[in-house]
């Protein structure tokens, strides 16, 4: 006779009990975009293919890079990267070298010969884009991945337009220019060079030709310093500088050389006439902490003996014993509201004098918009075009420097892939878009920077100064594989999960379920304490309202 | 960043009955799973006994035996001599009980099963008080803070029980904190392979008690930690100390911000708990100095 | 065969003879902490333990409190366990003895009658453990050296099926230290009578079930119904304990024990080692023709209200001795005795009487006087000191 036990021994598992009915917030998995990829010109998904980098996936990463950017090894050498300013990881300690990633990965993609692959399936509609430069082959390579028939057509004997022919070697190295577009070109791209559409009428009979035509014809005419006697034999055209130090012909000018501007093309000229051996002063209206162009541009012409003259302007040049005598007086310059807008103060008690042999003015350059009027409307110095880049005459469609004032060349990048979608969807008769805004992005208070101890930036080793002014070599080197694997893993992967687990382990419900590729919450047990929200690294989950009965 | 591993198999159930939020139900997970299927747990009244239970449920899967709040350590003693007379001495047996039945109304029978060096891991979640009656003081109460049974703030120090019980000679001891969890899980793991008395003291900042965020009891946790108010140490055989984070910040403010407790502190009272929180870190680390196996 | 042939008589006191009880009951835990007057049980199951003839895992801990605490989910985990105490340590336990009822845990326990403090006393008196009542526990007296080391034996038998704890008392001194030739029965015969301890619940990670997690008003309440409906079935138990181990051994056992009782005119109740005296004073009397009886109260939890009736029925006077006193009421046995007994046709006149409260000597003269003093008298209301 056995008497039965206690008949409290527990029967079941807590299972049976839903505390999901206790909460009023569930957790929200979100992708949010990351500060980087709404700066970036081609809204690239940075923190997605760093963070493939940082996984040694360095083909994943190409990848993701080429979804936005055909030019990665182009754009990882002379991007501005806005990215880099935009950078949550500033507010921590520094900014994450996001640019020399970017080269890192089509570096490695030039080595390795990777290539783009076929489009899935040929399309009937047939594109002409004219201009062989970053915007026009940016726009051939989004429309022949998506299917399309794409015909290039460019002025020039070989295509790249600014890349090949308005910037230095020492920047960007010709063969990777040439690799990064014969990529392009191999998707199956007609290429007709020397082929210049001359005038509206030529353009017009393209249109009807073709389903659309990308019109990208770049900013080619260098723009006029008033008052200069640009007949004058002391007065080079910086285009034209430029254009001769590439090919290798430089331009024959004195010792001693001004250069008039503060922009990238500026320091382009100054650069290369270092490299020629000359003496170069750069005079900018600017002060020196508002150049337009990059900052480490300003550093490298710096430390290559650059002399800079800001906040300055010359009012007449009169021969002198020897050379060149510039008039010059310091301004007081202050910004306008849009970019390259500025007015400008002389100090009159401020004169000074300058000595040169010649002057190179590098002010900008300006589209050609003359050859195309009575066929597209303008506005202002370029093309007008609407937000998705339509111009006033249908199928036509405009981008890159003749129709915007954005002059990086990521920039023209981006707005090729704009246009590329937009023309998609006009030869496809749907609805044209409204607009790339990609909304609002993740705040750097979202980032648990618990999880990313401070670590001092990596950023790729430049040649020594010496080394520098020999030749047109390249300044900037390649990040060194660990310093570049480490620099991806400083990344916050601002608002884009990167499958640390976090959510799932810090549950104490245990109402996290790991997918292939994601999380879902159990709402039958999730009590909304947010704790997966607080402890999530990258900001990518978030709580909304629920309130279950 | 570091990824948190360990394997997740099931040991702790959805459905149990913790506040959300609750760092020491998700101290439980990490420990449950750690310590594996082959446990008898004992636990005194607590939070974590309210946690495991509620007949007929159980959200553990291994076997609990509910004991009294003074209690844990003598029958988890019991449990332990049980398995052995039965030749299943491999068989983990966890012990989970609060601050106040280990500082205080256990702290007789745990010193008792530490000088008996019984074979028992023994998880005392310390969330400085009597949390699970509605938050008065234990022992464990730290200087200042305010409880139900201390209004004004409690006018003396917490009870060194890590040194009470490293003078216990015991093979481990070790502390850890639901910020750290691979911290932890090695803890547990190191601790599961020793014979003998371990105690692992868990902090756990309690949501209600200490006046903490639902979303917040991790990062006070932390704050903690990297303030060195509470410093992550392990002892073995009560000399040989070693700090498993080695650096503290300059200052507890900030993880005195996370908790009402101590909210009605001015300046010279945080001054007073930083200087003491200083003292206690630089005996600590005299202590790791002084050991006779330092280990970096 | 014959069981007996194995048994050997040896001279023990009463606490050694508990200590070979349990060396014979095989058990696998004993937690226990020592105190005076137990302190020999203890002492003999170490040696017996040292010796390398009990098997069982000793746990020595700092207080009774922790010995019964470890005590209780040893016993849930399997394990047959035994621990000793006596007086303050019991007391100590008090709360675990709640505790162990409510888990079922089938221990086996023996209590040395002492006095509790204070004032400080170590004399035989049975408050201790009468206290205890209430708690859920089995209780049985035993009277001498050789009833003691049964009793271990028949009580694990008892515990073990019932799945309620048992405690055996027996009276510091006079019982505990008293040396008195003991049979010691043989393995095979204990093996014979007592299977192994094997409960189908039990903490057991193959199991994975849990025990003592809070329960509702309903399933607590359920817990005592339960517990009640198994404390029913212990005089069962305990009478057929007390057969099969008498026919193992020769020495029959039941919860009341009569002598003398044929045509009693007066029967005395008692418990314990008082039992030995009084069977001396019966002798004296019937010598002297007064037909006195006696009624040993051998079970007193569960009270074997039935038994008691059947006993007492048509006996014209019962004197209850109790060595105990609550206060406020008078003795235990008495107050128990007076409520089975009430509303019963033919009950004896029942009086209680407090001989030998904290130890003090009442001899078997005594006791004659007593019942030459209070047979023929109306029972008084209130506490009656005698000695």
């Amino acid at each position: 006779m056995n008497v039965q036990q206690s008949p409290l021994w527990t029967t079941q598992t807590s299972g049976a009990r839903l505390t999901g009915t206790w909460r009023s917030a569930l957790p929200d998995y979100r992708f949010t975009p990351s500060p980087c990829l709404a700066a970036c010109p081609v809204n690239g998904r940075i923190a997605e293919w760093i963070g493939k980098i940082g996984k040694e996936d360095i083909r994943g990463a190409w990848e993701t890079l080429i979804d936005n950017n055909p030019f990665p090894a182009i754009a990882g050498r002379i991007c501005h990267h806005p990215c880099q300013s935009a950078c949550n990881r500033q507010y921590h300690d520094e900014t994450v070298s996001i640019c020399a990633l970017e080269r890192y990965v089509g570096d490695a993609a030039l080595a390795e010969g990777w290539r783009f692959d076929k489009p899935a399936k040929e399309r009937g509609e047939r594109i002409a884009i004219i201009g062989g430069g970053p915007a026009g082959l940016s726009a051939a390579y989004q429309l022949r991945r998506r299917g399309f028939q794409v015909t290039l057509f460019d002025a020039k004997p070989k295509l790249g337009g600014l890349l090949r022919y308005g910037i230095p070697d020492y920047r960007l190295d010709k063969n990777i220019v040439d690799g990064e577009i014969e990529r392009i070109v191999d998707l199956g791209v007609e290429v007709r060079l020397k082929a210049e559409i001359a005038d509206a009428a030529a353009l017009k009979k393209l249109r009807d030709a073709y389903d659309a035509v990308y019109l990208a014809t770049g900013a080619s005419s260098s723009k006029k310093l008033p008052g200069l006697d640009y007949g004058a034999p002391w007065v080079v055209d910086s285009a034209d500088f430029l254009a001769a130090a590439n090919a290798g012909n430089p331009v024959a000018t004195g010792e001693r050389l001004v250069v008039i501007g503060g922009g990238s093309a500026a320091m382009d000229v100054a650069r290369t006439a270092r490299r020629l051996g000359k003496r170069v002063t750069v005079l900018s209206l600017e002060p020196e902490d508002k150049l337009p162009a990059q900052r480490v541009e300003v550093d490298e012409a710096i430390e290559e003996d650059v002399v800079f003259v800001c906040g300055a302007m010359m009012r007449a040049v009169r021969p002198a014993a020897g050379g060149l005598a510039l008039d010059c007086v310091r301004v007081e310059f202050t910004p306008g509201k849009k970019r390259g807008e500025f007015a400008i103060t002389p100090l009159e008690n401020a004169t000074f004098t300058l000595e040169a042999d010649a002057i190179i003015p590098s002010i900008g350059q300006n589209a050609d918009i003359e050859r195309w009027r009575g066929l597209l409307g303008v506005a202002g110095p370029v093309i007008g075009t609407d937000g998705v880049w339509r111009t006033s005459v249908a199928g036509i469609f405009a981008g890159g420097d003749v129709a915007s004032m954005d002059r990086f060349v990521t920039q023209a990048v981006g707005m090729g892939k704009e246009a590329a979608v937009e023309i998609a969807r006009f030869v496809m008769g749907e609805t044209a878009g409204s607009g790339f805004d990609v909304g609002p992005t993740l705040s750097f208070l979202e980032i648990n920077t618990h999880y990313y101890p401070k670590a001092a930036r990596n950023s790729p080793a430049t040649v020594a100064v010496g080394e520098r002014l020999k030749g047109f070599g390249e300044v900037q080197e390649r990040l060194a594989t660990a310093a570049a694997l480490a620099e991806a893993r400083r990344c916050f992967s601002c608002g884009n999960c990167i499958f640390c687990d976090n959510c799932f382990f810090y549950c104490p419900d245990m109402a996290i379920t790991k997918l292939e590729g994601g999380y879902e919450v159990k709402s039958d047990y999730c009590k909304g304490c947010g704790l997966c929200v607080e402890e999530c690294p990258t900001g990518s989950v978030r709580m909304r309202e629920d309130t279950q009965g | 960043m570091e990824l948190i591993s360990y394997q997740d198999e099931g040991q702790f159930v959805s459905g149990h009955v913790a506040c959300g939020g609750c760092a020491e139900a998700l101290a439980m997970r990490v420990i449950l799973n750690t310590v594996g299927s082959d446990a008898i747990g004992v636990v005194s009244p607590s939070c974590s006994a309210v946690i495991c239970g509620g007949y007929p449920m159980s959200a553990v899967k291994i076997p609990m035996f509910h004991t009294t709040l003074e209690s844990a350590a003598a029958s988890a003693s019991g449990v332990k001599r049980a398995l052995v007379a039965q030749n299943k001495p491999d068989t983990t047996v966890l012990c989970f009980a609060g601050d106040g039945g280990t500082y205080d109304i256990g702290l007789q029978a745990l010193s008792s099963a530490a000088e008996r060096n019984e074979d028992i891991l023994y998880i005392c979640f310390d969330n400085e008080g009597y949390m699970n009656t509605g938050g008065q003081k234990s022992s464990s109460t730290p200087l200042d803070a305010i409880t139900g049974s201390t209004p004004s703030g409690k006018t003396t120090r917490k009870k060194n029980l890590i040194e009470i019980l490293a003078a216990h000679r015991i093979p481990y001891i070790a502390t850890a904190s639901p910020s750290h969890i691979n911290d932890m899980r090695a803890k547990i793991e190191k601790a599961k392979a020793i014979r003998g008395t371990k105690v692992i003291i868990v902090l756990i900042p309690c949501l209600p008690g200490w006046g903490v965020a639902d979303n917040a009891a991790v990062r006070t946790a932390r704050k903690a930690v990297e303030a060195g108010v509470f410093p992550l140490l392990e002892i073995e055989d009560g000399v040989n100390y070693r700090l498993n984070v080695s650096e503290k910040g300059d200052s507890i403010e900030s993880y005195l911000k996370e908790q009402k407790r101590y909210r009605h502190l001015d300046a010279e009272h945080i001054a007073r708990l930083q200087a003491e929180s200083d003292f206690q870190w630089r005996r600590l680390q005299q202590r790791v100095a002084d050991s006779p196996e330092r280990r970096s | 065969m014959d069981m007996r042939a194995n048994a050997r008589g040896v001279l023990l006191s009463g606490n050694q003879a508990v200590a070979y009880g349990v060396l014979l009951a095989r058990p696998d835990v004993i937690p226990v902490y020592p105190i005076t007057p137990q302190t020999p049980i203890l002492e003999q199951i170490i040696e017996l333990h040292s010796e390398g003839r009990m098997k069982a895992e000793l746990l020595t801990p700092e207080s009774e409190h922790s010995a019964m605490s470890a005590c209780i989910p040893a016993s849930l985990t399997g394990a047959r366990v035994f621990t000793a105490t006596s007086s303050q340590g019991l007391l100590l336990m008090h709360e675990l003895l709640h505790y162990a009822s409510g888990a079922r845990a089938s221990i086996v326990m023996c209590n040395v009658n002492r006095t509790p403090a204070s004032p400080w006393g170590f004399w035989p008196d049975q408050l201790d453990s009468l206290a205890q009542r209430d708690t859920g526990w089995i209780q049985v007296y035993s009277e001498s050296p050789q009833e003691s080391l049964d009793g271990v034996i028949q009580l694990f038998r008892v515990a073990e099926t019932a799945n309620i704890p048992a405690m055996i008392c027996h009276d510091a001194f006079y019982v505990s230290h008293a040396v008195e030739p003991v049979e010691i029965p043989s393995q095979l015969t204990v093996d014979e009578f007592l299977p192994p301890f094997k409960p189908d619940i039990r903490l057991d990670t193959s199991l994975g079930r849990s025990f003592g997690a809070p329960a509702d008003q309903r399933n607590w309440n359920n817990t005592r119904r339960d517990l009640d409906a198994a404390m029913a079935t212990v005089p069962d138990l305990v009478s057929e304990a007390g057969r099969l181990w008498g026919d193992l051994t020769g020495r029959h056992y039941a919860p009341l024990e009569e002598y003398r009782m044929d045509g009693a005119d007066v029967v005395i109740v008692t418990m314990g080692s008082m039992c030995g005296t009084v069977r001396e004073a019966v002798d004296a009397m019937r010598e002297a023709g007064v037909k006195a009886g006696m009624l040993k109260v051998r079970l007193f939890r569960p009270l074997p209200m039935a038994a008691l009736r059947q006993a007492l029925e048509g006996v014209p006077c019962a004197i209850v001795l109790d060595r105990n006193y609550s206060p406020g009421t008078g003795g235990i046995l008495h107050q128990e005795l007076k409520s089975v007994l009430f509303n019963m046709r033919n009950a004896p006149r029942l009086h209680g009487l407090m001989a030998g409260v904290g130890g003090v000597n009442v001899s078997p003269a005594k006791i004659g006087e007593l019942v030459a003093q209070y047979q023929d008298k109306e029972p008084q209301v209130g506490a009656i000191w005698v000695d």
